[in-house]
């Protein structure tokens, strides 16, 4: 039983924190949450109407496009931005001399906001790349990747493995530097190749860093927005919309804001559903020290 | 209801031709006791977003009373996206300008129409932002799109605009500019080019009359409208695959294809573009001393085929005061910088002055301008109104989303061979099947 006492401290420390949580999380969740079952037209709402927002969302065959496309960014630009990542770390935690300029160079791009990334690489797939596929005969790169549904898909791809892995880098490298000398000596006496310290010592001792790593890129995958805006547009025939961009679209645009907004929930639960099983799954994979 | 252009267009030429000394007392010369700020979302257009905003800093120095501030907004975004998180905030921009969302706004904002604004400007231009009876915006310009050409190209290739009456003159001036080594067209994929402006090429030729062409759209809205037997669909189906024939430059079918057009055209190396006249100040600014002019697109193979003659002329935008959370001064002082921008000799300057001048070069809608547009496409656009040769602009009837949802999908898959003819006519008509119809007054 909490004292008298002990509420009060509760309440000392966490009295401004939590009011600002709930101002800036838990009520704006709420209102938008109720106004999914109103006729809310972006202004104001006036009546309930019950469950039809949701429903005609599930009606609404682009909505499953989305989804599905969606789920599939998700899945590659996941395990691509882990491999790369990892990949880099290991690179970067070598005894190579010039690694604190690698770390520096690899993380650059994250410091680059989404919009202007997009455009760069929109310049660089629509103009630099083809000009130089004309003029050496290379006919993969002739037509702009971001004219076709398949191509548009991958430079999404390369464009966010480019900007995210040099962060996810960061926190692999974490991981690595926290396993103790001792421990990769003592395997190194016992003769184990680098592949099998790699997989039965670094790996295992450091599963927490993937744990950290998956549960972000599976979440900025999920909510991905400034690059699908700014790179594709949605284009071409709105094939490459990500769901936050389908969602932004129908309500700010076609102005059909009670099933956009419900698209969102949506959206909340798939969100919440899939990093609740990840961190399930990796936690166990932890092993403690 | 033929008059609805008639009488729009008869105001224009008169606004063009004749020049009335307007009474331009500044304004409100009287002091304030403070300066109440009035705020503006967007600046028109962004083409002309400095010289707007020279006008407003203009406007701010000539007066005591107000200080107009715009807030840019984002212009990757549509009009509802930035101005509903505004409303949500309680902090609604006092002057807000759109055109498709005027049935969105209808009911937030002031009722215009005993304004000295709304007096100077003929009924056929107020007709799109009059909403059951209230005049919910006033117009900020005429604009005109249609072929654009370069006059310097035509004239090598000895080609005269105004000898192309139909679709097979129109594919005869693109094989000669081609055996000159010129490219023909510069047929642009930009999805609002092809949701908005160019599906109103078929539209506003569907019927003769202003009620034919509202009921083509109630019949697409009723869902029974078949666009393949629909001779003027044909017609104009037969002039998009002519366009695609003979266009030089690729599909691109991102943000970056309205520069590349623009500098295409004005390179010298194509003769027509598929446009606005709003590009003119873009295309003067590429190519210092060429003229560039507009012309109509015909797209039937007989002259006197309605609309063949003609361009599409009309409001790009209105201005709109808010009513419900803007104080009595900012509205005040919101419809004084209007009535400031379009009859004091200062505001015109800004308004129909050239952009090398430092104006924005609009086509004047207001009667009693002292100044008036002096560039070749905007001289070319007063003589199609003064000849009476103007079409409607259908698309400021076009439901929220529409032309995104025609010009992103159904307009550039069919630009780009991946659907037939057959699937771009069950397309649109599925777009517009179930819409609200605003035309008809009913509430979006």
């Amino acid at each position: 039983m909490p004292s008298a006492r002990a509420t009060k401290r509760f309440l000392k420390f966490a009295l401004v924190p939590l009011a600002i949580f709930s101002m800036v999380l838990v009520v704006p969740f709420a209102n938008g949450f109720y106004l999914t079952f109103t006729n809310w037209d972006g202004f104001e709402s006036s009546k309930f109407v019950g469950f039809s927002n949701y429903t005609k969302s599930f009606q609404d065959p682009t909505f499953w496009a989305t989804l599905r496309f969606t789920t599939l960014f998700v899945v590659v630009s996941l395990i691509l931005v882990n491999v790369v990542a990892f990949g880099l770390a290991l690179i970067v935690t070598s005894k190579l001399r010039s690694r604190n300029v690698l770390r520096t160079f690899f993380f650059v791009p994250n410091l680059i906001g989404g919009v202007i990334l997009g455009v760069i690489w929109q310049f660089i797939f629509n103009s630099a790349i083809t000009s130089l596929a004309k003029k050496y005969g290379w006919t993969l790169f002739e037509q702009s990747w971001l004219n076709d549904t398949n191509k548009a898909f991958w430079a999404l791809i390369i464009v966010t493995v480019w900007q995210s892995s040099g962060y996810m880098m960061i926190v692999y490298i974490t991981g690595l530097i926290s396993i103790e000398n001792d421990v990769l000596e003592a395997s190194q006496i016992d003769g184990a190749s680098p592949l099998r310290t790699l997989l039965s010592i670094k790996i295992p001792l450091m599963a927490q860093a993937f744990t950290i790593a998956l549960f972000l890129t599976l979440r900025s995958g999920f909510m991905a927005y400034d690059v699908n805006v700014a790179l594709t547009g949605g284009g071409p025939f709105r094939t490459t919309e990500l769901i936050s961009m389908h969602i932004f679209q129908d309500a700010f645009a076609n102005g059909n804001f009670g099933t956009g907004q419900s698209k969102a929930v949506i959206m909340f639960l798939m969100v919440a559903g899939a990093a609740l099983l990840q961190v399930s799954v990796s936690k166990r994979l932890e092993v403690q020290r | 209801m033929k008059k609805f252009t008639k009488i729009g267009a008869l105001a224009l030429a008169s606004a063009l031709t004749v020049s009335v000394v307007a009474a331009t007392s500044p304004a409100s010369a009287a002091t304030c006791a403070k300066r109440t700020n009035v705020t503006m979302l967007g600046t028109i257009k962004t083409e002309i977003k400095d010289q707007f905003q020279a006008a407003v800093k203009k406007y701010n120095t000539s007066q005591k009373c107000y200080t107009l501030k715009t807030i840019i907004g984002d212009s990757k975004l549509t009009f509802l996206q930035n101005i509903t998180p505004m409303y949500a905030a309680k902090n609604a921009p006092t002057i807000s300008y759109t055109l498709q969302e005027i049935p969105n706004m209808a009911d937030k904002v002031l009722d215009l129409k005993n304004t000295k604004l709304a007096k100077l400007v003929s009924p056929g231009l107020l007709a799109a932002a009059n909403v059951g009876g209230k005049q919910v915006g006033v117009p900020s310009t005429a604009e005109a799109f249609g072929l654009l050409y370069n006059k310097k190209v035509l004239d090598a290739a000895g080609i005269n605009p105004a000898s192309i009456k139909t679709r097979t003159d129109l594919e005869n001036a693109f094989k000669t500019l081609q055996a000159k080594g010129k490219k023909a067209v510069h047929f642009s994929a930009i999805w609002w080019s092809l949701g908005a402006h160019f599906t109103n090429i078929y539209h506003a030729s569907s019927a003769k009359t202003h009620e034919g062409r509202l009921a083509v759209l109630d019949s697409l809205s009723d869902g029974n409208k078949n666009l393949t037997t629909d001779p003027v669909w044909k017609n104009w189906l037969a002039t998009f695959d002519l366009l695609k024939k003979y266009n030089g430059s690729e599909a691109n079918l991102t943000d970056t294809e309205y520069d590349a057009s623009i500098t295409d055209l004005a390179s010298g190396d194509y003769g027509f573009l598929f446009q606005g006249n709003w590009t003119e100040p873009n295309l003067m600014t590429a190519a210092a001393g060429t003229d560039f002019g507009i012309m109509n697109l015909p797209i039937s193979t007989s002259a006197t085929a309605y609309g063949n003659d003609s361009i599409p002329v009309g409001v790009p935008g209105y201005f709109m005061i808010d009513a419900k959370q803007s104080t009595k001064a900012e509205q005040a002082g919101a419809l004084d910088f209007l009535t400031w921008l379009y009859t004091s000799a200062a505001g015109q300057h800004f308004v129909a002055d050239p952009v090398t001048k430092g104006g924005m070069g609009f086509i004047p809608v207001y009667s009693g301008f002292k100044v008036q547009p002096a560039t070749f496409m905007a001289r070319e656009i007063a003589k199609y109104v003064a000849a009476g040769k103007t079409l409607e602009w259908i698309n400021t009837y076009y439901p929220a989303g529409l032309q995104e949802t025609v010009g992103k999908v159904s307009m550039q898959q069919y630009f780009t061979d991946k659907i037939s003819s057959a699937d771009l006519a069950k397309a649109i008509q599925d777009a517009w099947k179930g819409s609200t119809k605003t035309w008809r007054g009913e509430s979006a």
